[in-house]
């Protein structure tokens, strides 16, 4: 495992103007949709949401099988709110947030078919491309929202391996995750998302910085292959 | 998905394909299932929600844990907390489903762009609050001058379909009434007294 660990504030773009709006739901259960819950990602996004005070709905991005996903999660945490749903559109059609935990190939796919049910929802964006983007506005969330353009994309979860969400601290210290979007509502909903997997939200700026979140991603996994796990970012 | 929504909108004030189409990208299906909450006391209300199948209820809850309903809403009729919505203060109120439901939510942001930008939204809004004043004056003029006999045939009366679906104690609590208290009204009716 390979450690970054920031010595000083990172630079945000904008977080002044990105205040969170206090005042999300504290007590409401919301109804999360993670499609592509069988992939090792989804599996360890919903494993740590499965600790929160959520509904996990989990759904196969292409065919895979969830059932036995559920049944564990729901076996290892009593009171814990789990559920398999067959279709994508139904999962987002119950869902408050919608996670796409589907490889970036497959996101404008799966995107396609909760589009309806997904209208004025969180929809959140995890996937890396696997080459640097192009020019501004070619980033897998912008593309995703393009495509939903009445949902709120939200870019998060792109940072952080399956191995880092499994085992998110560091010495005790909870490491740093990024997120960004236009909708301040839609940034508090998953910021919360993010603390309840056990990391420190921060948000990197509007949507048009998810572009360099996936490029961050993608630097790091390469400078990080050849045996470690990822990479974790602490704030010194 | 929001044809009851469109239905009840053109009811009041009729819409062009093109007004319902700009509307329809404002609105969220979302689907609840019976018992699950959609907000819960102490969180701000985000939302407005109308009813497009099944049952919800608002309600508050005292100290003593008894709950208290202020609303029951079947197809076709709108459910929120007005106050937490427009000021964005925390509820006090709790809105469940008491049966499976499938909603057409509008959220607060979309909710003033469509008062800013859509003109026959503003009515529809200002005639269903108008009309969800009078129903409001109206029961709480019969709070202070009718019987208990005379509030329940009038709950009957007016909500014969809700009055079928939900459970006596419901009924009671919406009343302002205790269970043993609407029992006891229930069979001076059925006896004739």
């Amino acid at each position: 495992m390979v450690f970054l660990a920031a010595t000083q504030r990172p630079a945000l773009w904008g977080a002044g103007s990105f205040a969170l709006q206090s005042g999300s739901s504290m007590y409401t259960k919301q109804t999360i949709a993670i499609i592509g819950a069988e992939s090792d990602h989804g599996s360890a996004v919903a494993e740590r949401l499965a600790r929160g005070n959520y509904r996990l709905l989990l759904c196969a991005g292409a065919g895979g099988d969830v059932a036995a996903l559920a049944a564990r999660l729901a076996s290892e945490r009593p009171g814990a709110d789990v559920a398999a749903v067959a279709c994508a559109a139904d999962a987002s059609w119950e869902a408050d947030v919608i996670l796409l935990t589907v490889p970036y190939e497959a996101e404008l796919d799966a995107a396609a078919r909760i589009r309806r049910r997904a209208c004025q929802k969180v929809v959140v964006s995890t996937t890396n491309p696997p080459e640097v983007p192009g020019p501004a506005g070619t980033s897998a969330a912008e593309a995703l929202q393009r495509l939903l353009p009445d949902s709120k994309v939200v870019k998060a979860f792109n940072a952080a391996s399956a191995v880092n969400l499994r085992t998110p601290s560091i010495s005790g210290q909870q490491p740093d995750l990024f997120l960004a979007g236009d909708s301040s509502d839609a940034l508090a909903l998953v910021s919360d998302l993010i603390a309840a997997a056990g990391f420190n939200p921060v948000v990197a700026g509007p949507l048009s910085a998810s572009g360099v979140l996936e490029q961050m991603q993608l630097l790091l996994s390469r400078l990080a292959a050849g045996g470690a796990a990822g990479w974790k970012l602490l704030r010194a | 998905m929001h044809d009851v929504f469109f239905a009840a909108f053109e009811a009041k004030v009729a819409l062009t394909s093109d007004e319902r189409a700009r509307i329809q990208r404002y609105l969220s299906p979302k689907k609840l299932r019976r018992k699950q909450y959609l907000l819960q006391e102490g969180d701000p209300c985000k939302i407005i929600a109308f009813v497009e199948h099944g049952l919800l209820r608002s309600y508050s809850v005292d100290d003593a844990g008894t709950e208290h309903i202020i609303q029951f809403a079947p197809e076709g009729w709108t459910i929120s907390d007005l106050y937490s919505f427009l000021t964005g203060e925390a509820s006090a109120y709790n809105i469940d489903a008491v049966e499976d439901a499938e909603l057409t939510l509008v959220g607060r942001e979309a909710h003033e762009d469509m008062l800013r930008t859509i003109p026959k939204y503003e009515t529809y809004v200002r005639l269903n609050i108008t009309g969800a004043y009078l129903a409001m004056q109206r029961r709480l003029t019969a709070t202070h001058t009718a019987t208990n006999e005379e509030r329940y045939e009038a709950f009957l009366h007016d909500y014969p379909d809700i009055a079928l679906r939900v459970p006596q104690h419901m009924i009671a609590s919406y009343l302002g009434l205790t269970p043993e208290t609407l029992s006891r009204v229930r069979r001076r009716i059925a006896s004739g007294q």
